[in-house]
C-alpha cells in the first residue's frame, strides 16, 4: 500500500496539524510529506500558512520551488503555491518571473499549467500597473518566436491573441491593428495551409471582430483548388496577403479547412445551395473522418 | 511483467477489464502514493467501471461493499449543519478541522461511490454539504477545490470550469442549488469561452481543451437546464477527432474528451488502447490507469458502441441506472425528513 518511509511522515504530519504547530520542524515535514507526494493539498495550505506565520524569506521558497516546478509540472498544487507566493513577495519588476516561465515553456512548450500561470502573471501585474510597454513587446516577440519554431502551437496561438486581442490595451482596439492581425493569419496559413490553429485564429479574428468572412476568399479560394471566377470578384485591390502562385507541390490539395471556409462564406452570401455542395464534397471525399459532421451542415443549407 | 506487447486488440475484453478493476480496487499499488490525498476518486473510478460491466454485485462481496461503504461515510466532515462534505483520503482527515477540510471533487465522487454501492444516504448531511459548497464558491463565480481563506485564497490557480461542474452535479444529485450562486457561475463559465469557440479552464487561459469544454457545457446545462453548445463549440469539438480524440489542436490523440462523432473509427482507437491484461492506457501501448480506463468505457457507453455496457448518464458521469436509484433514494429520504 503505502511506503513505511510515507506513511510514518503522514502520521507525524498529521499529529503537527492537529496541534495547529507552526514551526521550523513544521515546515521540514511538510517539504519532506510534498516530495513524496506533490498532490497533497492540505499540506501545500499548510505549509503556506507556516511560512506566512513564520515571516520566512519567501525569495528562498520561490527558489525551492525552481526545483520542484521541473519535475511537477503538472501539478496544479504547485503552480498555485507559486502564485500565492508572487502575491505575496509583489516585485515591482516581475520581468525574472517572466524569464523563468518562459525558459520553463522550452522543453515542454505546450504545457497547460505553464501557459495559465504566464496569463495569470501579466494580468495581474498588469492590473497593477508593472509591465511596461517595453515588457509588452519583448513578449509578443518571444510569442512570435514560439510560433516561428512550431506555426502549430496552440498554446501560442492563445498567448498571441491574448497580447494581441484580449488584454486591454492591444493593439487590435484600433483598426490597423486588426487589418495587421488578419495579415498574420493569413501569412501563417499560407506557410502551413493544413495548419488548424492557423485557420481557428482567422475564423476567431472575424467572428471576434464582428467582420464578414467574404472579403478574403481571395487568399483562400486557391486552397480549394476552385476557380475563383465562382467566388467574389477578385480584384487587384485585394489588400491581403495572397498564397505563392502556383502553391508549393507539397500541400495537398484541396485544403478542407479552406472548403469548410468557402462554405461558410457562401452561406454568408445567402448561396445555400452552393454551400451545401460544398459541405457534400467534405463529407463524401475530402474530409471523411467527419462525414457525419458535413452531413449536419449540408442538411442545414437544404432546410433552409 | 517488464514486457509489454503492442495492444492492437479489436475485441472488447470484458472479463480482463472486471479483473484489472478489482485489483484495482483491491489494493491500490505504492505507485499511487501520490493520488493518496484522492483515494476516494480513485476508488470511484473502479466501482463506476465494474457498474458499467455490470459486474459490481456478482463479483464482490456483500462484507467487501459494506466495508467501502463504511470507509466512504469515515470521510464525511462534521456532523453539524455548517460542515459537510467528504474528504480525499484517511490518510487526510486529523482530530483538527481546519486542517482536514472537505474537498470538492472528493465530494463528488465520494457521493457517486456511495450510490454505486446502493448505501443508503439517511447518513448524508445535506444542509452541511450546502453550506460547503458555498464556501468554495469564489467571488468571480468559480469554485475551487477547498473553502478558501485569507492564507489560501479560493481564487486563482485551481478555482476553475471543472470545479463549477463538479458543483453543479452535486446540487444536481441532491435537488437543491441553494449552494451555487448560479448567475455568477453561468458567466464565469461563459467568461471560459475561448477565440476558438470551445472552453479553457478559466477566463483568459490561452486556449480551450476537451476536458474543460465538457465541463463547462455540462455545468451550464445542469445549472440553466440548457445546452449551450453553439455552432463555434460543437465546430471546434468536432474538429479534435482523427479517429480517436485530441484534448487540443496539434496534440496526439487520447482517451479523454468524446462528443458526437465517427464512432467507429474511435470505438477502434479505444479498443486499440486496451491493455491486454485488462484496463486501458491513455494511448495505445501506454500502461492501464484507473482514470484513463473508466472514461474509455464511458466513452464505449455513450456512443453506444459497445453493447455489453450499461448506458451512461453524461452529465452525472454515472450509469443511469445508478443516476435513476439516486433520484429515488432521494425522494425516499426528503419523505422521511
Amino acid at each position: 500500500m503505502y511506503s513505511a518511509e510515507y506513511r510514518d511522515a503522514m502520521d507525524y504530519f498529521r499529529a503537527i496539524a492537529a496541534s495547529g504547530e507552526k514551526s521550523e520542524r513544521a515546515l521540514e515535514l511538510t517539504e519532506t510529506v510534498i516530495r513524496m507526494n506533490p498532490a497533497h493539498y492540505t499540506v501545500w495550505q499548510y505549509r503556506m500558512a507556516t511560512l506566512l506565520e513564520l515571516k520566512k524569506d519567501l525569495e528562498e521558497e520561490l527558489q525551492l520551488m525552481n526545483a520542484f516546478a521541473v519535475e511537477n509540472l503538472k501539478s496544479y498544487q504547485v503552480w498555485h503555491h507559486r502564485l500565492l507566493l508572487l502575491t505575496h513577495i509583489s516585485p515591482q519588476d516581475p520581468s525574472s518571473e517572466i524569464d523563468y516561465i518562459h525558459q520553463a515553456l522550452l522543453p515542454d512548450p505546450k504545457n497547460y499549467h505553464t501557459w495559465a500561470y504566464l496569463h495569470w502573471l501579466y494580468s495581474h501585474f498588469s492590473t497593477l500597473g508593472r509591465i511596461p510597454d517595453e515588457q509588452w513587446k519583448h513578449e509578443q516577440q518571444w510569442c512570435e518566436e514560439m510560433l516561428r519554431v512550431d506555426g502549430r502551437n496552440n498554446s501560442a496561438w492563445g498567448w498571441r491573441w491574448f497580447l494581441r486581442v484580449a488584454r486591454p490595451g492591444a493593439a487590435t482596439s484600433q483598426a490597423d491593428g486588426v487589418k495587421e492581425e488578419l495579415n498574420y493569419a493569413l501569412k501563417a496559413i499560407h506557410l502551413i495551409p493544413h495548419n488548424v490553429s492557423a485557420w481557428n485564429y482567422l475564423r476567431g479574428l472575424l467572428k471576434h471582430f464582428k467582420l464578414p468572412l467574404t472579403p478574403l476568399l481571395p487568399a483562400v479560394i486557391p486552397y480549394t483548388t476552385r476557380p475563383s471566377a465562382t467566388s467574389v470578384e477578385s480584384s487587384s485591390t485585394f489588400d491581403f496577403p495572397l498564397p505563392s502562385d502556383p502553391l508549393p507541390n507539397d500541400t495537398p490539395l484541396p485544403v478542407s479547412l479552406a472548403l469548410e471556409y468557402l462554405g461558410d462564406s457562401l452561406i454568408e452570401q445567402n448561396q445555400t445551395t452552393e454551400a451545401g455542395q460544398v459541405f457534400e464534397e467534405l463529407s463524401l471525399k475530402y474530409d471523411r473522418m467527419r462525414a457525419g459532421y458535413w452531413e449536419y451542415r449540408r442538411r442545414e443549407c437544404v432546410e433552409e | 511483467m517488464t514486457d509489454h506487447p503492442p495492444a492492437q486488440q479489436q475485441t472488447f475484453k470484458r472479463n480482463a477489464h472486471i479483473n484489472y478493476f478489482l485489483r484495482c480496487l483491491r489494493a491500490l499499488p505504492t505507485a499511487a502514493q501520490s493520488s493518496d490525498s484522492n483515494r476516494i476518486t480513485a476508488a470511484y473510478f473502479c466501482l463506476s467501471a465494474l457498474d458499467l460491466l455490470d459486474a459490481l454485485f456478482e463479483k464482490t462481496t456483500p462484507e467487501q461493499r459494506s466495508g467501502w461503504i463504511e470507509w466512504i461515510w469515515s470521510l464525511q466532515s462534521g456532523k453539524y449543519a455548517t460542515k459537510g462534505g467528504f474528504r480525499g483520503s484517511t490518510f487526510m482527515t486529523t482530530s483538527n478541522e481546519d486542517t482536514s477540510p472537505s474537498h470538492l471533487p472528493s465530494t463528488y465522487t465520494a457521493l457517486l461511490s456511495l450510490a454505486i454501492l446502493r448505501a443508503p444516504l439517511d447518513r448524508l448531511n445535506v444542509p452541511g454539504l450546502v453550506s460547503f459548497l458555498r464556501s468554495c464558491q469564489a467571488s468571480d463565480g468559480s469554485f475551487s477545490p477547498l473553502p478558501g481563506d485569507d492564507v489560501y485564497p479560493s481564487e486563482g490557480f485551481q478555482s476553475d470550469a471543472r470545479m463549477v461542474y463538479i458543483a453543479s452535479v452535486i446540487s444536481s444529485i441532491i435537488g437543491d442549488l441553494s449552494g451555487i450562486d448560479v448567475t455568477r457561475a453561468c458567466t464565469f463559465i461563459q467568461r471560459c469561452q475561448t477565440w476558438e469557440g470551445a472552453y479553457a479552464s478559466r477566463p483568459g487561459v490561452v486556449e480551450a481543451q476537451g476536458g474543460t469544454t465538457y465541463c463547462a457545457v455540462a455545468a451550464v446545462s445542469l445549472l440553466n437546464g440548457s445546452i449551450v453548445a453553439e455552432d463555434a463549440t460543437l465546430r471546434w469539438l468536432i474538429g479534435r477527432q482523427l479517429g480517436g480524440f485530441q484534448g487540443r489542436p496539434g496534440k496526439l490523440e487520447d482517451i479523454l474528451d468524446h462528443d458526437v462523432i465517427n464512432r467507429e473509427a474511435d470505438r477502434s482507437f479505444l479498443l486499440s488502447a486496451q491493455s491486454p491484461l485488462g484496463g486501458f492506457g491513455k494511448e495505445p501501448e501506454d500502461y492501464p490507469d484507473p482514470f484513463h480506463s473508466y472514461l474509455a468505457l464511458a466513452a464505449l457507453s455513450l456512443s453506444h458502441s459497445q453493447s455489453e455496457l450499461k448506458p451512461l448518464d453524461a452529465r452525472w458521469n454515472i450509469s443511469v441506472e445508478t443516476k435513476e436509484w439516486l433520484v429515488r433514494e432521494f425522494g425516499r429520504t426528503k419523505h422521511i425528513q
